[in-house]
Formats: structure tokens, C-alpha cells, sequence
């Protein structure tokens, strides 16, 4: 009894401040996902990467536009998005105040225009991704920039030129 | 996205409970002027345990809920609100209606955790219902996988209108010119994802970025001697770990060099 | 697989050889998935006879059997009974059999062998297997209103979003009886248990104060993991799922599956990786032991110890956030190593939490133990007979606490454990609730000084492996000792980046079959600190210890659960009190 005692004289008074005062979380606590909208691409390895589908992308019926989503509701906070993003778009933060009375609120998007195919009107990626790898390729030079001018094209046309490009060189070939 | 594309023939669902005017209104009023303790029944449709574990935690000596009158009550009969964790699984629908309807009207209902909000990495799942919502009117979503003690915290005091949600819906269209810079030009695109790889191969992703990004930061400000600020850089660096990551990408850069 | 060398002998072959003296012609194939895990394919007639050889002759344990639709695959089922042999030539011995799909049907193992129990009903439940002489043939994992013809796990049954209608609206388990007195008191308790955790239904039959029997229904949690784990999820999202198998230890599961599949595909997991698996895995047992710790004082009466190992608790949480960024579901283990690497920050802040966890908790079971009450409410109590226990094959400091030394952790040493130095499995041999409370305080110190042996010795080196080959088909064993005991998850990856074939067994599922022997001859006042002493995830049972007072000896009661509900609750909610 006595050492009863001797413990909770000692322990005082073991409650935090909150809500009275901030709660902080050390550095890498996995709260809410940060999703930077300018940086991202919409390039999908979140959505493809995520296990509970919380992140999803979503092409409009016109198809010229794609919109990243999230649900607050559905993720478990695993920070699979943050680790496979190749732009760092998107990052855990200590954020963990999310309750909300309205389940639409715990929803975010942002909708990205898609390219089309400069040969047959067809889209066929998001466009600043498209431009993101031009930029790259660009500062990239040597040989890695003579395929700049196939970006604008979707991958079946790019199929077809190649496949056209190599029927001529046999050809070529052929008649020497 | 994978949650709306069901078909529907595959699925029966549930027909949600619904609230009448009488009650909704008497619930509004109890929100408005509730100035006594809050008793909360808690009822696990199927959840893995981490929630239940966080709300004893919550309502234990370190968060004391208790302290704001939030208590955890043994009956529905007592409850003023009733807490719903689990992705509500085939086997609780029943008992979880039954606890519904135990509880008196006016009464708050709270989704606590991602299953409870949205039935969570088990969305989809043959044997689950989704979330709470398929089946029960919801007040307040609390999400979190499991919600921590102070998100808890912040969640009753939401239900109960002391304090005002944060997050909001939030829906954009990126501007069309929009574009997005190339990280760290000076290095040499394929140089620096093979950095960041590695870094994330020995320290992993989330302290291998804070190491790399300091590693090409170094090596992009000091273009004259490379090598020499890296070696500073590790001379200076009194976290063995870090340096040890450091010397892994120094020999990564070396071996980069002599083979370009 | 891997082909079999004649040279040296490689683990298991000792087990193998036996078998093929025992019983000629009885081993149609022997193949080795990993250095101590073989397989051996018996012809179905002879399967009972080499399991029981295997478990009562070889001194093997039985974690459980996996049934698995390898219909696409060669034509036939396939059931794979998992044995842990832990006497002589510790490995794993896997006896697999085909099950001809025109019948369905094979000999049963339970009857020799108890410990199959559950594992065979679940095979009938999820495959349509029928195990022919299995004693019990209750449902055990599908809710009661799922359709009687639809088998999820089958391949070709059902899409894994398919929600078929409710084919009732009551619950209608049947609960068995296997006492002999006439005029019995049926106690239910649950589904619904007040501030704890998973659902589950008991149904005590009572003589007065004293409990007679005890049966159980249980999975009102089944989510259908399995079936997701096939469908949804490629083989590398899967830790992710398995970290939520169970809400404290979880990572123990992540662990678990990652090897089994690491296992299969011979990925050389980077040993500072094996080392973080470890650190986190003890830090996992650490919170919760002193969960259990603080529910053995609050069934024992003592809320103020309760919550003083709470608030210490609160310290191991800490610690974890510290490690891996999240309080539960840790979520690091990716297949071929760990997401998060341990820096000197962190390890400098870990030994001090270490160190303090470690005064704080000393003091706290000093309290505990010299509080009157604790001798008195666990000393004798929730006897595990060493000999039923021998027959079920339960684990974690439920057996231990029965005398018997089995931890996966010192018997199939893997990742840190590996590199230990001076530790061995505790025991305690009361077999009584007191002493498998001894034996977690003595692991909680273990693991603390196991915390400092890693963190120590770490060395440096990736955390992650790269580059290594896919092979379709390979399955293997996985296996961790959780804090509640051994999990073992048996993971096949297909041809299309996903498992063909998953099945964890969680620890608790091991111990749930010897509760029924653990209530026998106790008084219901005793019945939750009995449920609380195997830690079920599932810790407030006891304040549920009431009661409908239902005087007759029919077997299903008729009042509503709703009316028990309410009553129940109007005593006291305090074990050892109120009634």
C-alpha cells in the first residue's frame, strides 16, 4: 500500500494540455497528407501505390481532364504516396485534426487537363507531365532530346511512325 | 474510384436508418445546449483493435477525456452518444442496429477511424458493409487509421460543437499553363535519381530524402571542389548513421565519376 | 522448389526420413522452400497417421492447416498441415495433401490430432471441404446470414466485392454443450463487450457460481482479408493489410507475411533491415504487455494501478511514434526490408525511453505484486493443463505460462533474434493466470534488454534489398512471435503480382480453443480475468460478467440480447464485485 502511494506522489499529475494547448507529434509522424498541387503531375504512382485506394484518379467524360483524389476517410495514413512520388508532390505532415460532421469535406481534388495526340486528336496523358518530361529532356540533352519532338504524340501513333521509320530503313536496307 | 465501379447486381445493400424530423430536430437542440457530461458507448463492428486500444487510451490518465465529462459507459441505455469503429462487418450489422436502437433519442453517432468513415483498406471487401454510414445515420467523421488520443479528443469536441472542424472540402482545376520544375538542376537528372534511390535504399524514404537533399544541396553549391565539400560535409556530421549514408553516396558519386 | 541434395543433411530431413520408415511409400515428394522449411506431399488416405506421427512422435506443434484451391494450378485442392518441430531438428515439416475435387472430402485430422479443429472447419467454411469424422462442423468464420453454397476462397466461386443478401436476420449459432450436469445456467456475454475491444459471444453454463463449460462464438470481425489480399492488392501492398489484422500487433503480422514471401522468393532481407524488424517487433511487445499488465489490475480490482500502467504505457507509444512515425500500425515492413531507418537522434532517444520504461515498470510490478489482491485473484486461477495444452498447441505466455518453453523467437531464431546474446524463452509452470502474468513482466524486461542488444549492435548497410527475381507459385512459411504468441501466415505469390494463396493465423487463434479447459471448475467472478489472462485483443470482457439469470436448459435463450444487454449493465462492472 504504501508503495502505492509513494508511486502516485511521485507521478503527479501525468495529463497532456490539449486541447488547452498544441499537441505536437515528433518529426516524422504520419498524419494528414499534404498533396503540393503545384509540383504534382498527376503522373498516378500514388493512386496505383496506395493499399486502401484512399488516393484515386479519375478522368472526366470528355476526357480533358484528371482528377487526383483523396478521401481523408479511407486513408490509413502509411505514407506509401509520399515514398513512391517521384515530384516529393506529396507528404505526411503532423496534421491530426480531421474530424468533420460532413463526410464530403473529407475530400480533396484537383483536376489536370490531359494532351492530345498531335497526330490523331486523341488524349493520351496528363499535359504537364508531358511537359515536365519535355523540360527534362531538354536540359538533358544529347541523345535523350532528339525524342522531344515524339512527346507530342500518343503511344500508338508512336508505335505506327516507329514501325513505319523501321519498314523504310529495311527497305533501304534492302536495296543496297 | 474502385469503390463506385461495382457492379451493382454483385452487391445487396443495406437500407441506412434513417432519421425522422421529430429526432433531427431534438438532435440539433441537444447539440446546441449540451452542457452536461457526455456519455459514449462504443461499439467495435469489425475493426482490428487499434481504435479500441486508442480510445482506452484517450479516456486513461494521459489524455483523461474524463476530464471534459467524456466517459465510456457500459450500456447503450446511458449513452448520449454512440461510437462505431470497424469497417461493420457482415456478423455486427445486426448487433449494431440493436445498440442503435437501445440508445435513447436524441443521439450522437460517431464514425471513428478510417473502417468506421469509409470502411478503410477494407472498403470492398465480400464480408463487410463499408463504414458505418451504409447502415446508420452519421454525425461526425473521425478519421485516422487508428485516430490518435488528441485526434480523438479533437473529434469529441467537434461532435459536440466546442471546437470547429478543420479540414474542409477542397476541389481545383491546376491552372493550364501550370508547370512543374526540375529539382536540383545543376545535377545531372540521372546522377540525382540514382541518388535519391540509393539514399532511399539505406536510410529509406523518409529520412533518405532529408539526407540526400542535403547531400546534393552541398554538392550543388560548391561546383569547384566537389569532393571537398562532401568531405566536409561528412567531417561535420556528428550523427554516425548520417555519415555513413553520406559516405555510401560519396562512393556512389566517385564511382560515378571515374566511369563518366 | 528447390531439388533435393543428397549430401549433407538439411533441416527436417531427420523428420522426413521418419516418416518414410514409418509409414513406406507415404512420402510421394519431399522439396525444401527455404533452408528450414520442407515440404512433404502424403497420399489423403494417410494424412491423419503422418500428422500424428509428426506432432505426438516427433515432438512437432501444430500452428495450423492451410487449404488451398490449386485447381487452376494442377486440378486439386490442396490442404498443407504446418508443423513446428521444436524437440530434435527444429524446423518447420509442412505435410500437404491433394483433395480430389470430385469429392471434396478428406479423413480428418482432429480426432488425433486437436489442435486441427478450427483450421478444418475453416476449411469447410471458405472451400467446401468436407473433413470427414471432424468432430464439430459448425460454421466458424462466415457470419450466420452468408449463403450455405457460396465458398469465398474457391477461385472460381465469386468476385472478392461480392456482398450476397443476408440470408437471416438472427443470430443462430448453435452453442455446444459438452458438460454433463442437467440443470445449467446459461451466461451470455457479448457480442458487444462495454469499453473493450472485439466482438465476440460467449455462452458460460453455469452450476451456480461455478462455470461447468464454455463455448464461443467468435470472428464477428471477419473482413475477408484473405480473399482481398488475392484480388485487390498486389503481394507488396499486402504488409500494409496485414498491419491490420490486429490494431497492437500488427507489425508482428506485416513481419510475418514480408518473410513468408521473402521466404518463398529467397530475397536475402539486408541485416541493419532484420535488426529495425526486431527493434520494432519489441516495441510492439512492449506496449503491450503493459496493456495486459494494467488489465490484470483492473481485473484484480486495482483501477489505480491501471491506470498508472497506462500512463507508462503512454511512454512505449511514445516511443513508438519515435521509430515509425505512427502510435499502431506501424506499416514499415515493405517485401525485402523496412521503410524507416533508425538514426542516432532516434537511437539516443530510444535507450532513454528504454531506460525509463524500465524504472517506471519496475516500480509499477512491484506495486502490483505486493497489492493483496493480486495473489488472491490470479494465484490457482484459469488452470491450462499442460496436457490439453500439449494437444492444442496454444502459444505466447499462455503456454509458457503452462511451463512449456515454446516462443518462436528462441525456437526458429530469425531476423535479431538471430544475434542475441543470454536470453531464452520465460516460463512459468502455475499454469495459472499469476504465472503467465509473471512471464510477461519477465519478457516485457527481456525486451527491453533485447531494445539495447539491437540498437547496439546494428550494423550499418542497406535497409532495403533490390533487384531480385519474381518466381510465380513458390509459397513458404513466415513466422513471428507476437506478443500474445507465435503468428504464422503461409503466403503463395501467383503469376500476376499478387498472392495466389494467403492465410495468417493470428496468435489468439491458437489459444482460443483451450479457454473452454481454462473455465472449467472457475467461478464466473473469475471469468473475465481468465479471458483477460490470454490477452485476447479483447481486454474488458470482464466488466460484461453479467448476466441473464436464465434458469432453464434450453439451448437458445429466448430473451432478446437487447433486454441482457440492458440488464447486464445495471451491475456493477467490476469483476469479483458486483454479483
Amino acid at each position: 500500500m504504501f508503495k502505492l502511494f509513494k508511486e502516485i506522489r511521485e507521478t503527479g499529475d501525468a495529463t497532456v494540455e490539449y486541447p488547452f494547448a498544441p499537441y505536437e507529434f515528433p518529426d516524422g509522424f504520419r498524419g494528414k497528407p499534404e498533396h503540393n498541387e503545384k509540383l504534382c503531375i498527376a503522373c498516378e504512382a500514388c493512386a496505383i501505390a496506395c493499399p486502401a485506394n484512399a488516393i484515386t484518379m479519375e478522368l472526366s467524360e470528355d476526357q480533358s481532364l484528371i482528377t487526383w483524389n483523396i478521401n481523408y476517410g479511407r486513408c490509413i495514413f502509411c505514407g506509401r504516396c509520399q515514398e513512391v512520388c517521384p515530384m516529393f508532390a506529396i507528404e505526411l505532415t503532423k496534421e491530426f485534426e480531421l474530424t468533420v460532421l460532413n463526410k464530403a469535406d473529407l475530400g480533396e481534388s484537383c483536376a489536370y487537363e490531359v494532351a492530345r495526340c498531335s497526330c490523331c486528336g486523341k488524349p493520351y496523358a496528363v499535359k504537364k507531365e508531358v511537359d515536365y518530361v519535355r523540360n527534362l529532356l531538354s536540359k538533358m540533352g544529347g541523345p535523350a532530346a532528339t525524342d522531344i519532338k515524339k512527346l507530342d504524340r500518343c503511344l500508338d501513333c508512336r508505335r505506327l511512325e516507329d514501325a513505319e521509320a523501321f519498314q523504310l530503313q529495311a527497305r533501304h536496307r534492302g536495296e543496297a | 474510384m474502385l469503390a463506385d465501379n461495382i457492379p451493382p447486381q454483385l452487391q445487396w445493400k443495406p437500407d441506412p436508418i434513417t432519421l425522422d424530423a421529430k429526432v433531427a430536430e431534438a438532435k440539433k437542440k441537444l447539440l446546441e445546449s449540451i452542457k452536461r457530461s457526455v456519455y459514449v458507448y462504443r461499439v467495435d463492428c469489425g475493426g482490428c483493435n487499434g481504435c479500441e486500444i486508442e480510445i482506452f487510451a484517450t479516456i486513461t490518465a494521459v489524455f483523461d477525456a474524463e476530464r471534459f465529462g467524456i466517459k465510456v459507459v457500459p450500456s447503450p441505455r446511458h449513452a448520449d452518444m454512440l461510437l462505431y469503429t470497424g469497417a461493420m462487418t457482415r456478423s455486427m450489422r445486426e448487433p449494431a442496429i440493436r445498440a442503435y436502437h437501445a440508445a435513447p433519442d436524441p443521439k450522437i453517432v460517431m464514425s471513428y477511424g478510417a473502417c468506421g468513415c469509409t470502411g478503410g483498406i477494407f472498403h470492398d471487401n465480400y464480408c463487410v458493409w463499408g463504414g458505418t454510414d451504409p447502415i446508420l445515420p452519421v454525425d461526425v467523421y473521425v478519421p485516422g487509421c487508428p485516430p490518435t488520443p488528441p485526434a480523438t479528443i479533437f473529434g469529441f469536441a467537434c461532435a459536440l460543437g466546442i471546437l470547429d472542424q478543420k479540414l474542409h472540402a477542397s476541389h481545383h482545376v491546376a491552372p493550364a499553363d501550370d508547370q512543374t520544375f526540375v529539382a536540383f538542376p545543376a545535377i545531372p537528372y540521372k546522377v540525382r535519381t540514382s541518388f535519391e534511390r540509393e539514399a532511399r535504399r539505406m536510410s529509406g524514404y523518409y529520412f533518405g530524402k532529408k539526407i540526400v537533399d542535403e547531400f546534393m544541396l552541398t554538392i550543388s553549391k560548391d561546383k569547384e571542389d566537389v569532393f571537398g565539400a562532401i568531405d566536409r560535409l561528412i567531417g561535420n556530421e556528428t550523427d554516425a548513421r548520417k555519415r555513413a549514408v553520406f559516405m555510401d553516396l560519396r562512393a556512389l558519386l566517385m564511382s560515378k565519376v571515374v566511369k563518366g | 522448389m528447390t531439388a533435393k541434395k543428397p549430401v549433407a543433411l538439411r533441416i527436417g530431413e531427420t523428420h522426413v526420413q521418419a516418416v518414410r520408415d514409418t509409414f513406406p511409400g507415404s512420402v510421394l515428394d519431399a522439396t525444401w522452400q527455404a533452408a528450414d522449411q520442407v515440404t512433404i506431399t502424403v497420399p489423403t488416405d494417410m494424412l491423419p497417421d503422418v500428422v500424428e506421427f509428426l506432432y505426438y512422435g516427433r515432438g512437432g506443434w501444430l500452428p495450423n492447416m492451410v487449404a488451398n484451391d490449386e485447381r487452376p494450378l494442377h486440378g486439386c485442392f490442396a490442404l498443407y498441415y504446418l508443423l513446428s518441430m521444436e524437440e530434435s531438428d527444429k524446423g518447420f515439416v509442412v505435410v500437404r495433401t491433394e483433395v480430389d475435387p470430385a469429392t471434396m472430402e478428406y479423413p480428418s485430422v482432429t480426432p488425433r490430432v486437436p489442435a486441427c479443429v478450427w483450421s478444418e472447419r475453416e476449411a469447410f467454411d471458405m472451400f467446401g471441404l468436407r473433413a470427414i469424422g471432424l468432430p464439430d462442423e459448425r460454421r466458424l468464420v462466415l457470419p450466420d446470414d452468408w449463403p450455405d453454397d457460396l465458398y469465398p476462397l474457391r477461385k472460381d466461386s465469386m468476385d472478392y466485392r461480392h456482398r450476397p443478401t443476408p440470408t437471416t436476420d438472427v443470430e443462430n449459432y448453435q452453442f455446444l454443450y459438452e458438460g454433463h450436469a442437467e440443470e445449467t445456467t446459461q451466461v451470455p456475454m457479448g457480442p458487444l463487450h462495454i469499453t473493450s475491444d472485439e466482438p465476440g459471444h460467449f455462452r458460460l453454463f453455469v452450476d451456480g457460481e461455478d462455470i461447468i463449460d464454455a463455448d464461443y462464438r467468435l470472428f464477428y470481425v471477419h473482413r475477408g482479408m484473405e480473399k482481398v489480399a488475392e484480388d485487390r492488392l498486389s503481394y507488396d501492398a499486402v504488409t500494409f493489410l496485414a498491419d491490420r489484422i490486429c490494431g497492437i500487433c500488427g507489425n508482428a503480422h506485416s513481419v510475418a507475411y514480408a518473410e513468408s514471401v521473402e521466404h518463398a522468393q529467397g530475397i536475402e532481407v539486408p541485416l541493419r533491415a532484420q535488426y529495425i524488424r526486431s527493434i520494432l517487433l519489441e516495441v510492439e511487445r512492449l506496449h503491450s504487455h503493459l496493456m495486459n499488465l494494467g488489465l490484470v489490475c483492473h481485473y484484480c480490482g486495482f483501477d489505480t494501478g491501471f491506470q498508472h500502467f497506462f500512463r507508462v504505457r503512454e511512454k512505449a507509444m511514445d516511443l513508438a511514434v519515435l521509430l515509425t512515425g505512427a502510435r499502431k500500425t506501424y506499416g514499415l515492413n515493405l517485401i525485402g526490408g523496412v521503410r524507416r531507418d533508425i538514426l542516432d537522434d532516434q537511437k539516443l532517444a530510444t535507450i532513454k525511453y528504454v531506460s525509463e520504461l524500465r524504472n517506471e515498470v519496475e516500480a509499477l510490478v512491484d506495486m502490483l505484486v505486493s497489492t493483496a489482491n493480486f495473489e488472491s485473484r490470479t494465484g490457482g486461477i484459469g488452470r491450462l493443463d499442460p496436457v490439453i495444452a500439449r494437444d492444442y498447441s496454444p502459444v505466447g505466455p499462455c503456454v509458457r505460462g503452462s511451463g512449456i518453453g515454446r516462443d518462436v523467437r528462441f525456437d526458429h531464431p530469425f531476423d535479431g533474434y538471430k544475434f542475441l546474446v543470454g536470453m531464452s524463452a520465460r516460463t512459468h509452470d502455475g499454469c495459472d493466470v499469476q504465472s503467465r502474468t509473471l512471464v510477461r513482466v519477465e519478457e516485457f524486461m527481456d525486451s527491453l534488454a533485447m531494445i539495447e542488444q539491437w540498437l547496439d549492435g546494428a550494423p550499418q548497410g542497406p535497409i532495403q534489398a533490390e533487384g531480385w527475381q519474381y518466381t510465380p507459385n513458390k509459397f513458404a512459411l513466415g513466422y513471428t512471435e507476437a506478443p500474445r504468441g507465435e503468428d504464422m501466415h503461409w503466403a503463395q505469390v501467383g503469376d500476376n503480382q499478387k498472392c495466389y494463396r494467403w492465410r495468417c493465423k493470428a496468435a489468439t487463434y491458437s489459444n482460443w480453443p483451450v479457454l473452454r479447459y481454462m473455465f472449467r471448475g472457475n467461478t464466473i467472478a473469475d471469468a473475465a480475468i481468465i479471458v483477460g489472462s490470454m490477452d485476447p485483443c479483447y481486454s474488458c470482457t470482464d466488466r460484461v460478467t453479467v448476466v441473464d439469470v436464465n434458469k432453464s436448459t434450453s439451448t437458445v435463450l429466448t430473451k432478446s440480447q437487447l433486454e441482457s444487454y440492458c440488464r447486464r449493465r445495471t451491475h456493477s462492472p467490476l469483476a469479483g464485485k458486483g454479483w
